[in-house]
């Protein structure tokens, strides 16, 4: 497989705007997730100090595997939510090495709000518990929340994909055959007791750790009946007398002991094979990305020079060079692994969408993981494109790609504009995971489109009922309107709402794309089938 | 044409095979049969192919080996043969740069009498959201910009000619 040969230069002037505006972002991109991590208010940290619990990092760090990579999922979930008070959501999840098997994990920080489930809470689990079905990937429940957060109950309990929707999925994963185990390293009260007793495995801490429908209050409060936390859902209690509980652990530091032996006793299963070949680094730096990627996100790049830097040996077998260019296609390694890459440079046209909806299927066919790389502002409009049946061969590339048996992964490189976004694995389309760029938009059209849509469409309101606006009037109009979309299309606005699984720094793209196939090889690869193809 | 080594700047047809009992090197005049065993030197090996037998030190990298044999170092790098027999990409260039979809004209970087070098940028166009930058096909000299900036133009117009080139 040949090497792309890149066209940059490193010392341009233009590379090298570009490399500060995004190091610049990087730099608050960085900040604002070591904050979600580790800052928090000192009342929050004395507090688990005083009820001698580790925090929800430093669990972690007794349950996995030293020196391997961890892929933690949306960090800044719910930052532009709750007055930005409750980081993370409040969860941490992620996969990660356990006894050398990739494992899912979902784990409470207590050091934010006690662990309470907010609204996005219940997403970014429902998020991992998904991601555990869909890649077989057995799951450990770090447990440690004071409850649903009630003033917000509706957001948490009764919809489809809320509360419910956890312990669902827990018992799809255990008729799935996909073990589970449930560390309670703290209350796990009401529904949340259901985390641990649904599990295959648990293990209680002795002292921090309980499991109860009705914690004490509530238990005076409807009978009458007077009773500690330990003698109503305590360790000893229920590995003893209940059998609610497997194991009593004396200690935070035992608990995770007994987890990791566990893990140790469970069947490896084999993994789906697929094409592999030796691991190699890309042959150009993937810091270059950061000069690549334009500070304006109007401009054009090749997507060719990303790829450079993300795939193995900066090798890339490109299929159809020259047909429908602005749809690139072909075959590279991401950490070993063979898969097909489908990476915009422009604005899908009849026979790039059909290039694509083709390569799909060469991929499918070839059992070879799909990667998407999305730079799309949509697919083509205008008279012209719509006689040669633009919304057709559109169809056909849906079809294709949501018709894929293969473990689909995206990254919204730059922008992810309209239907653009669903031909090429946007969030609806279960890639396995989907990463952003922190200078990336998503939206049904970009903001100064939209911005101009919705103000036009008042000022007409306006003008019909005879009202003349003067050009002031109307900036007045249209500007709160454009400064709105504009925030609604940042990358923060998207990881906060979970509509992907994180922002990445682009030079970890490759790390964390490595991860996710690895991952995904977990579960098997069915035989390809699509539905109607509109010839 | 299988293999293509380049052996100290010349290049090579050879592949290695095996006939079930031993390997054997083909090469455009003929098969010969051979055997590499390590010595437990690092990097050391005797070769032994038409009845001589020599010592050699093989240093790998990922792109060229060398082979250290009878006082003298050889280069051996692989060619890989996509690559080498894909010749010159479909002959002369376009005069013409031709529009890939219908857009706006957002800035001209050059005019016409201009000298231009192959890939420098002559004009950024804007469509579907979209700025493009569209680069001279050859080096040349330009002798038309039919579009000036702000200026809309169709699909397949002809966004800038170059003189022709001249025998």
């Amino acid at each position: 497989m040949r090497r792309i040969e890149s066209q940059i230069d490193t010392n341009a002037a233009d590379y090298k705007a570009n490399y500060a505006a995004m190091s610049e972002r990087l730099k608050e991109f960085h900040a604002r997730q070591h904050a979600a991590r580790f800052e928090r208010p000192q009342r929050d940290i004395d507090r688990l100090a005083r009820q001698n619990k580790l925090g929800v990092r430093e669990r972690l760090k007794l349950l996995l595997d030293p020196g391997t990579p961890f892929l933690e999922f949306s960090t800044l979930a719910a930052c532009r939510e709750y007055d930005g008070v409750v980081p993370g959501a409040g969860v941490v999840t992620g996969i990660g090495i356990v006894q050398g098997r990739e494992v899912a994990i979902h784990a409470n920080d207590a050091s934010v709000k006690g662990g309470a489930w907010y609204p996005h809470t219940v997403k970014k689990i429902v998020r991992l518990l998904d991601v555990a079905l869909e890649n077989r990937l057995p799951v450990i429940h770090i447990c440690d929340s004071a409850g649903g957060f009630l003033p917000l109950q509706h957001g948490v309990f009764p919809d489809r994909y809320l509360g419910g929707r956890v312990f669902r999925n827990q018992v799809k994963l255990s008729q799935a055959n996909i073990p589970q185990i449930a560390v309670v390293g703290g209350h796990c009260t009401a529904g949340g007791a259901y985390v641990p007793t649904l599990s295959d495995y648990n293990i209680i801490i002795e002292g921090t750790g309980a499991i109860f429908l009705g914690g004490p209050p509530l238990v005076k409060a409807a009978t009458g009946e007077e009773v500690g936390v330990q003698e109503l859902g305590g360790a000893v209690m229920h590995t003893s007398v209940s059998g609610t509980g497997d194991y009593r652990a004396a200690t935070e530091q035992h608990a995770f002991s007994l987890a990791r032996e566990i893990v140790s006793q469970w069947k490896r299963m084999p993994k789906t094979i697929i094409e592999t070949a030796s691991y190699e680094e890309p042959f150009y730096d993937p810091k270059e990305l950061y000069g690549i990627i334009p500070k304006d996100r109007k401009t054009q790049f090749d997507m060719r020079e990303v790829l450079a830097r993300i795939v193995d040996g900066s090798r890339f077998h490109e299929y159809q060079p020259d047909y429908g260019t602005t749809m690139v296609c072909g075959f590279a390694h991401i950490w070993g692994y063979k898969v097909g890459i489908l990476a915009n440079n422009g604005v899908l046209f009849n026979d790039s969408s059909l290039k694509a909806a083709h390569f799909m299927q060469l991929c499918n066919q070839n059992r070879t993981p799909l990667v998407f790389f999305q730079n799309i502002t949509g697919y083509m409009v205008g008279r012209e494109y719509e006689e040669r049946g633009i919304a057709k061969d559109g169809a056909k590339m849906l079809m294709a790609q949501g018709g894929s048996v293969v473990p689909k992964f995206t990254v919204i490189a730059n922008a992810s504009y309209g239907a653009g976004n669903y031909g090429m694995c946007g969030r609806a389309w279960d890639a396995r995971t989907l990463f952003m760029w922190p200078q990336a938009e998503i939206g049904v059209m970009g903001a100064d489109q939209a911005a101009n849509t919705m103000a036009d469409v008042k000022i007409r309101q306006l003008q019909r009922e005879g009202k003349e606006l003067t050009e002031e009037e109307i900036a007045a109009i249209r500007e709160p309107v454009l400064e709105k979309y504009k925030r609604d299309v940042e990358a923060y606005t998207s990881t906060s709402e979970l509509w992907d699984d994180g922002i990445l720094d682009p030079a970890d793209t490759r790390n964390a794309l490595g991860i996710s196939i690895s991952a995904s090889l977990n579960a098997p690869i069915d035989d390809p089938h699509y539905g109607i193809f509109r010839l | 044409m299988q293999r293509i080594f380049q052996i100290d700047g010349e290049e090579t047809d050879c592949w290695l095979g095996h006939d079930g009992s031993r390997f054997v090197l083909n090469t455009p005049t003929g098969a010969v049969a051979c055997q590499l065993d390590p010595t437990g030197l690092p990097g050391g090996y005797k070769l032994r192919a038409k009845g001589v037998v020599r010592e050699l030190r093989l240093a790998v990298g990922p792109e060229v080996t060398f082979v250290h044999m009878d006082g003298r170092t050889y280069e051996v790098g692989r060619v890989d043969p996509a690559e080498r027999l894909a010749g010159s990409d479909g002959g002369a260039s376009d005069d013409r740069l031709v529009a890939p979809m219908p857009g706006v004209v957002v800035s001209v970087a050059v005019k016409p009498g201009d000298a231009v070098k192959e890939g420098q940028p002559l004009l950024v166009i804007e469509s579907m959201k979209l700025e493009t930058t569209l680069v001279a096909p050859r080096s040349g000299v330009v002798a038309e910009m039919p579009f000036a900036v702000g200026d809309s133009f169709g699909l397949k117009d002809i966004l800038a000619q170059l003189a022709p080139e001249e025998e």
